[in-house]
């Protein structure tokens, strides 16, 4: 037994000394076995390997002690762990993104289970810029497990600067040959947007929220997964939050999810029929009514949110078509109790600046005035140049993107094909 | 609701005694009283000169559409419809309204002595002329078949074209729609000119109106006016009129059938009354109502002008229908209390058309925001008041009405409730200008963005697909509990 452990920790030094990155990794993966079947001589091994030299040996052996359900005391792996992410060498890793991915899923199941996820978003975001991974607005596993780390400790700022960043590409964790199968579990895709869409949802970025549960909506699919299930169960609430309606799928939206989703989640249909009907009754009815679903789901609290929208959709309406209206009106319209509550609503949304209003209480009237101009000063020139710096930016990677796909030999291969072959018939169009 | 009637004369199929149109029969019941009234009150709805502006199906499907929606040309109705429906080989459709009338007779006889003296001519049923007809029409079928075999193994493409085309009559005066449908349809492989190819497209028109398949209807008339002879014949409207005049009117029945009434407006504005000859399909009263009604509800001031009050070729068309030319003119004289008392007085009748049935409220309802509208465009401010005196309602109805066509953007104005008046109001094109451009600039950004992530997806072959072992389906929804708590 020892010995097969010595002729690993052997082929890890050689190797690793000669950088041959690729038969080191193959050794690891088939020495896996050995490794947790000597558990309790891993730490001897740690100690003989360098963390800068030999990261990969290390991810292997720290690999093994996670996942290895009964630990004996005491447990150092949360300090292993640690060192390893501050100090490896960051290219031996990159060059085995399935590895880090796997330490990165171990590593985050076992804060979860000891309760401590507060500890281990600071290294796993590290761990995401040290390797580059955030400089390439590259996606990986990794991401998710932050996220998720993130929600649990319901710490939210820390995940931002990444989350922040608009995804181009995405890692190759799953290492095989055959190209039709995708190197990225789909998994730990949705799970990245639908723990991300609700980061933003609980910082009330409300816009971003629906873009990412958008994206995990829209990812291709063959079945529907649950993440995209409750995915789309809060993107119809935060759609309704923030739009006022439900905002349509993209066509490019896989058939199935489509098909399936909408009968799955038919009580946030019924509320969003409710909701664009403007019917507060309808809307309260089928609360009540499907209250045990949407407390079950844990979005009580969004649709509470959605109802308390609806008044202030229906009282901006009104300001779009009155000019004056007593309040005892504006309670009807509504569709609330009495006058009171519709003084204390308008009261508290001309406070909020939503609407422009005075009330006057001699007579029980509400004056709804026009929006000052919010089209002029210095801000607006701002907002303007900012969003125009977005664009170009933006603007510029596409550009590289094009490029890239310029140069790159399989479509010039192809075109160039293309143009040969259309000279003697001109049948080859079909593609 | 286009397969309504399809739906009824199923109804009546499997079981004659249940009402039809169920779903229609609450609104209907106090309909039916205003129309009573109105047809008893004004002899123009002559039920003997409507029906015989309509020949074949058509004339028998208005019928049996009176039949249902206004008792008191019940009895009628069904017997003009029985002693034309004798004349066909339609047996089936000749019992269902002996059924109906027996329904009819047995429920008038109790409660109405009135009635009872007129039950005297009511026909009975003749069930040697059922078997005989049933006799005749097999024949008749076995010899078209006997015909038709004969003419393939000739293999005279126009005998042919002729056999499918017979047999496709036959079936239609059987009333067996689905099979008319695919003869006349079979013909279309042995059309040698493009004349026949027209031919064939207005019979399989003529069925799919009668199954009331209005894409059918549409795709045959591009299809007709496709066809090179047809077209090629620089204008198909100089050469060809009464085909013309026809493939238009199909055309906006068909448009009018699926509520979109300004296509359907201008299909029926290019028809010609010299050569508008189809009792089988509409009569030239049914284009100036569709046309003119639609018109209205859709066109503003100058299209009214220009297409319909001095449109030449529709005139004599609204010259059929002087109440409607009325409304029409006063619409457009800006006379709207009038315009909407004429049309109020004209819904009873229309409400007993077959095709507009469905649509008369949808089209009220549009010419009625349309004057308004028009109302208040001359205007900065107006007492509501005195418009609601205009357009005969009260006003907090006026007040509801205004709210829905500001909240739709067709009149820019806002109510002052207290003093009752309505306010033009100045549309700040600046700033909304500003809010869409940033609006659409965000949108853009976004759909950009998510196009990149999706060449990123598709580039890495990303995709959900259920789970090889169970063991995978299982972890999926773990993943979720565990962190769903932290929902602020």
């Amino acid at each position: 037994m020892a010995s097969a452990l010595e002729q690993f920790v052997n082929s890890v030094r050689t190797l690793s000394n000669h950088g041959n990155l690729r038969e080191l990794a193959d050794v690891i993966t088939k020495s896996s076995e050995v490794l947790t079947k000597n558990l309790q001589h891993l730490d001897n091994v740690l100690e003989t390997l360098d963390v800068h030299q030999h990261s990969l040996g290390m991810l292997a052996v720290l690999i093994a002690k996670f996942s290895c359900p009964n630990v004996s005391l005491p447990d150092n792996r949360f300090v292993q762990a640690r060192e390893f992410i501050l100090n490896c060498n960051v290219d031996q890793v990159r060059s085995a993104p399935d590895l880090f991915a796997e330490f990165s899923h171990l590593f985050t199941n076992y804060l979860v289970e000891q309760k401590t996820a507060i500890k281990g978003i600071h290294l796993l975001k590290l761990a995401i810029i040290r390797l580059k991974y955030l400089s390439e607005n590259q996606l990986t596993s990794v991401h998710a497990d932050l996220c998720q780390l993130c929600l649990l400790a319901k710490c939210f700022k820390p995940a931002l600067e990444i989350l922040d960043v608009d995804i181009v590409s995405i890692c190759q964790e799953n290492i095989h040959t055959n190209p039709n199968i995708p190197h990225f579990d789909a998994k730990y895709f949705l799970l990245y947007y639908y723990y991300g869409g609700k980061i933003y949802l609980a910082l009330r970025n409300l816009d971003r929220a629906l873009y990412f549960f958008e994206a995990a909506l829209t990812t291709p699919a063959h079945a529907v997964s649950h993440i995209m299930l409750e995915a789309h169960k809060k993107f119809i609430l935060v759609s309704l939050l923030l739009l006022g309606k439900v905002q349509q799928l993209p066509k490019y939206c896989s058939k199935v999810v489509v098909r399936f989703i909408k009968p799955l989640s038919q009580p946030y249909n019924d509320l969003a029929q409710a909701f664009t009907n403007n019917s507060f009754t309808e809307l309260n009815n089928i609360i009540t009514k499907h209250a045990e679903v949407f407390n079950r789901d844990h979005n009580m609290g969004l649709v509470k949110q959605v109802s308390s929208v609806l008044y202030k959709k229906n009282i901006q309406r009104l300001t779009k078509t009155f000019l004056t209206l007593s309040l005892t009106d504006v309670a009807s319209r509504v569709g609330l109790p009495g006058p009171a509550d519709a003084e204390k609503h308008i009261l508290s949304m001309i406070e909020n600046g939503q609407i422009y209003a005075t009330i006057n209480q001699k007579d029980g009237m509400v004056v709804f005035s026009d929006e000052p101009d919010k089209y002029s000063g210095p801000d607006v020139l701002k907002t303007l140049e900012d969003e125009l710096s977005l664009c170009m930016e933006f603007n510029n990677r596409i550009l590289l993107m094009d490029e890239e796909i310029q140069v790159n030999p399989q479509y010039v291969k192809k075109t160039a094909g293309l143009q040969e072959e259309e000279q003697p018939s001109k049948s080859s169009f079909a593609m | 609701m286009p397969l309504q009637f399809m739906g009824m004369a199923q109804a009546l199929l499997q079981n004659p005694v249940v009402e039809p149109m169920q779903v229609d029969a609450l609104p209907e019941d106090n309909e039916n009283n205003e129309e009573t009234f109105y047809v008893v009150e004004n002899p123009t709805i002559d039920l003997e000169a409507y029906v015989n502006s309509y020949s074949g199906l058509a004339k028998i499907h208005r019928l049996i559409f009176i039949i249902d929606h206004c008792p008191a040309l019940r009895l009628e109705a069904l017997k003009i419809a029985i002693s034309y429906v004798m004349t066909t080989y339609n047996v089936q459709l000749y019992q269902i309204l002996h059924q109906r009338l027996a329904d009819v007779t047995s429920s008038m006889n109790v409660p109405d002595v009135a009635a009872a003296s007129a039950s005297q001519d009511i026909p009975i049923i003749d069930n040697s002329w059922v078997d005989q007809r049933l006799k005749k029409a097999a024949l008749k079928l076995e010899k078209l078949d006997n015909d038709l075999k004969n003419y393939k193994s000739n293999s005279i493409k126009e005998s042919i074209r002729r056999g499918h085309d017979d047999l496709g009559d036959h079936h239609l005066d059987c009333g067996d729609l689905s099979n008319a449908l695919k003869c006349y349809s079979r013909a279309r492989d042995y059309c040698t000119s493009g004349k026949h190819v027209v031919n064939m497209c207005l019979n399989v028109i003529k069925v799919s109106v009668y199954l009331q398949n209005w894409s059918h209807v549409l795709s045959y008339v591009a299809k007709a006016e496709g066809t090179p002879d047809f077209s090629e014949s620089q204008s198909a409207k100089e050469t060809n009129p009464t085909i013309f005049t026809k493939l238009r009117c199909a055309a906006g029945l068909a448009e009018l059938a699926t509520r979109k009434f300004k296509l359907a407006a201008k299909h029926f504005l290019q028809a010609s009354l010299d050569h508008c000859e189809f009792p089988e399909l509409l009569s030239p009263n049914n284009v100036a109502t569709y046309g003119g009604l639609c018109a209205l509800a859709t066109f503003d001031r100058p299209e009214l002008q220009k297409h319909v009050v001095n449109n030449g070729a529709f005139k004599p068309f609204l010259e059929l229908e002087p109440a409607l030319r009325d409304a029409i003119l006063k619409f457009y004289e800006s006379k709207y209390a009038a315009c909407l008392k004429l049309l109020d007085e004209m819904k009873d009748a229309l409400l007993l058309d077959l095709y507009l049935a469905p649509h008369v409220p949808a089209l009220y309802a549009q010419i009625r925001s349309r004057a308004l509208v028009q109302y208040f465009s001359p205007y900065m401010s107006a007492d509501l008041r005195r418009m609601a005196q205009a357009f005969g309602r009260t006003v907090p109805a006026l007040e509801d009405e205004l709210m829905r066509l500001i909240l739709e953007g067709q009149i820019q104005a806002r109510i002052d409730s207290h003093n009752k008046v309505l306010f033009a109001r100045d549309a700040d094109q600046r700033g909304a200008t500003f809010e869409r451009g940033l609006f659409v600039g965000k949108e853009q950004l976004r759909r950009a963005r998510m196009l990149v992530l999706r060449a990123a997806v598709l580039k890495s072959r990303l995709q959900v697909q259920s789970p090889p072992r169970e063991q995978g389906e299982s972890a999926q929804p773990q993943m979720q509990p565990v962190s769903s708590g932290a929902r602020s």
